[in-house]
């Protein structure tokens, strides 16, 4: 059985270190094996229950993504983790200082525990409430059990933590709102266009901010997708990419590297997400046929004129029309503003909406942390109870056994609903004597207190000792 | 029975400002737990005052709709029935506040004013008047939230315009929705006001031989706010058929039916006030000498209209 235990954590994050640092102490799920290996937290007996490395460790889980490297272990008491750790990264060929520079932070206990419940929650995130650091963690932690038991404490910490993520972001609107320019088109497109999927979208231009623009509306079940592009074959290679991304899924892959948002990706009964190609020439008869227009071309004058907007406008009977120039220089004539019922935005609106959603975010944050300190009280009860619970149990199955005695014995002498009131008298009886030395156990005065009373109650009532 | 009635004076307010405030709440955090809550506050209010109008219309044995201030309770409770099933159609809830904000405060109103009018016409007692009542009223309460609606696109759009992200921008759902909530609520209204209008014709005919002379002499399909009422019903049919097959849609149809409220409302008004309608159903007789009441209801008419709701 593992002993007093205590919990460590090393972080290198977008906070503390710059990119150079962060890359240097990255963790591939490669290195973050052979971390695991290194550290000892591999130990396990045949009932898959963690026992204690030679080294001290009971179990590690490292997190390593774009904006953060962390290291969580749970160690027996006494045990020289730095040591242990630097002993640890040296052997997978992480140079261990950046873990003790100034560039690291270190957390231990309690703090450790909050620490994560943070980094789960997005509260640590570089965008606040992101929500891909809570698949990244689940990540980790699912790479850190299939290589080893993990021990009671991280264990609960990380089961904790996932549970105080969900409830911070479904109890609080921290990850609500578009943080991205990109997601933020999609934003202020559904503030016209009920389901995306009814609609079309032409993007002018084939360049990387277009090619990500489109794959944010394709996330986001955009029905139609045109590409107009001067050079026709650009057009084509770019609609050719996304098509393939919609097929393989990659498309959500891309955007998470991009550091946009991740959205499910189309469900492919709706029937959304067709992309096409037109030629330059055709781009007027877009605009008609269009409801929202996202230019993103390199052009150094505006491509989209009034004219050709004033030509579409009479047949698209009164729908609006939603106009995003996301290109420096601007490609859409100012003047195409004037006219009735055509919405155009640039940049600097999509920054508003951005800062807006910022705001909002952080406004948000407070309420989180109430959470994240609800999630840490119960944390903490369990690890006041952790040491108890063994003896406890032993007292417990002690009780149930002299009360099935006692039950059967009263059986034979008495009908078996007699029998069945004794039995929930005394149950009862158990349940009240177990919560009365819980509790006594729990207000032991000193460390010291308790433990004699531990031990007190284990000679009484250990299996051995009764037999 | 009156014990209940004095519970439900009480009651309902405090139901309807709870509905109000949840939605409220919704409005200005955009919190889960308002969103999982309201909707079920609504509807729950909406059985309550169904309810409450049950138990006061047995008591009374007639519609209970018969007093400004009972009128104003009914309209309340028509605004909330008519948008909770906008609501739970469409699955917009931000606009909520406004329409319970209203009902609430009819109901308030309605409930906390005494009235010493005792003017009740006798044909609320005819299940022919009551049902035409009804529908006339839920017709007109879905028109009016088919306006309110269109003020809010109109609204947003103008925001959108400006390039205003505030506080509505972010609530508000989008435009198509809000469209779309303004075209359904027009679409429960027109068959709404239709089967109205019917049952108004022959109910008319029905009760000829029961009213006075006087009256029974002005009866008429003709009358000027049957009149109107049919035009109404035409332009709004036409707004609808424009919208399904003429692709009617955006900020012009908005303005329509914005503009197609006002001008109906202005009608009525003038004909009210300007024309001769047998449309007047107050009696101006004291509750004693009403017809068709037995004294209990009689009695507990006076104790009513004395207390209010």
């Amino acid at each position: 059985m593992i002993g007093p235990t205590s919990l460590h954590v090393w972080s290198i994050n977008h906070k503390n270190a710059p990119t150079e640092v962060r890359e240097k102490a990255h963790l591939d799920p490669d290195r973050a094996t052979a971390l695991m290996d290194a550290l000892g937290g591999h130990v396990a007996d045949k009932n898959h229950v963690p026992t204690v490395s030679e080294t001290g460790c009971i179990s590690v889980v490292p997190v390593s993504t774009c904006n953060r490297t962390e290291i969580y272990l749970e160690v027996v008491d006494g045990t020289d983790v730095d040591a242990l750790l630097r002993k640890g990264l040296a052997e997978v060929g992480t140079d261990p200082d950046l873990f003790f520079s100034e560039h690291a932070s270190v957390w231990t206990e309690l703090d450790a525990v909050r620490h994560l419940y943070h980094v789960s929650s997005g509260l640590e995130s570089m965008m606040l409430g992101e929500p891909q650091i809570s698949a990244q963690l689940k990540d980790a932690y699912r790479l850190a059990r299939r290589h080893h038991e993990l021990g009671p404490g991280l264990l609960r910490a990380f089961q904790g933590a996932f549970r105080t993520g969900k409830r911070v972001r479904t109890e609080t609107r921290i990850s609500n709102g578009a943080v991205s320019v990109a997601f933020a088109a999609v934003e202020l497109a559904r503030k016209f266009f009920e389901k995306l999927c009814d609609h079309r979208a032409v993007l002018v231009g084939a360049g990387e901010t277009g090619g990500l623009a489109a794959r944010h509306f394709l996330q986001h079940n955009i029905g139609n997708l045109v590409v107009v592009n001067r050079s026709l074959e650009n057009a084509e290679n770019l609609a050719a990419i996304l098509r393939e991304e919609m097929k393989t899924g990659l498309g959500k892959k891309g955007l998470m590297n991009r550091g946009g948002l991740a959205a499910p990706m189309p469900d492919p009964d709706l029937k959304c997400g067709k992309i096409s190609v037109q030629p330059w020439e055709q781009l007027t008869d877009a605009l008609a046929e269009a409801d929202v227009i996202l230019s993103t071309t390199g052009a150094t004058e505006p491509v989209i004129l009034p004219e050709m907007v004033e030509a579409a406008v009479p047949r698209r009977k009164g729908k609006p029309l939603f106009l995003l120039d996301i290109a420096v220089p601007r490609d859409i004539h100012p003047d195409v503003a004037k006219i009735s019922n055509v919405f155009t935005f640039g940049l600097d609106d999509l920054d508003g909406i951005i800062q807006g959603n910022i705001a909002a975010r952080t406004g948000q944050v407070p309420h989180a942390q109430g959470i994240i300190e609800e999630e840490l009280i119960e944390f903490q009860q369990w690890l006041d109870e952790i040491d108890i619970r063994p003896t406890v149990a032993e007292f417990k199955a002690y009780l149930e056994e002299l009360k099935d005695k006692q039950v059967g014995f009263v059986r034979k002498k008495q009908s078996a609903e007699v029998a069945a009131a004794v039995d929930r008298s005394l149950q009862q009886f158990i349940k009240k004597v177990l919560g009365r030395s819980v509790s006594s156990l729990k207000n032991s005065q000193t460390r010291q207190e308790r433990e004699r009373d531990l031990e007190t109650l284990k000679r009484i009532f250990a299996p051995d000792e009764r037999e | 029975m009156l014990v209940l009635m004095s519970v439900f004076k009480v009651l309902m307010p405090m139901v309807y400002l709870v509905v109000w405030g949840t939605y409220l709440w919704l409005f200005y955090t955009d919190h889960p737990t308002p969103r999982r809550f309201c909707t079920r506050f609504g509807i729950f209010t909406v059985l309550l005052h169904v309810a409450c109008m049950v138990v006061k219309g047995l008591a009374l044995g007639r519609l209970p709709m018969g007093s400004t201030l009972e009128f104003m309770c009914a309209l309340a409770l028509a605004m909330m029935a008519t948008y909770l099933v906008i609501e739970i159609r469409i699955q917009a809830k931000n606009t909520g506040f406004l329409v319970t904000g209203m009902a609430f405060i009819l109901v308030f109103v309605g409930a906390s004013f005494s009235t010493s009018e005792p003017e009740v016409s006798p044909y609320l007692t005819d299940p022919g008047f009551a049902g035409h009542a009804i529908l006339v009223l839920l017709a007109y309460t879905a028109l009016s939230l088919s306006f309110l609606f269109a003020l809010l696109y109109l609204i947003l759009n103008r925001q959108l315009m400006r390039r205003q992200f505030g506080l509505l921008f972010r609530r508000l759902p989008s435009l198509e929705i809000l469209e779309r909530m303004s075209v359904g609520a027009v679409k429960m209204g027109v068959p709404l006001l239709f089967a109205s209008l019917c049952l108004g014709h022959l109910w008319m005919y029905d009760l000829a031989d029961r009213m006075d002379a006087e009256m029974a002499a002005m009866l008429s399909p003709w009358d000027p706010k049957i009149m109107i009422s049919w035009v109404i019903l035409l332009g709004y049919t036409t707004g609808l058929l424009g919208y399904r097959f003429l692709g009617w849609r955006g900020k012009r149809m908005n303005v329509m039916a914005v503009a197609g409220f006002l001008a109906m409302v202005a009608a009525m008004g003038l004909v009210q006030q300007f024309f001769p309608s047998f449309h007047n159903f107050r009696s101006t007789q004291p509750i004693e000498t009403l017809s068709g009441f037995t004294d209990s209801a009689k009695d507990m008419l006076a104790r009513v209209e004395r207390d209010g709701i």
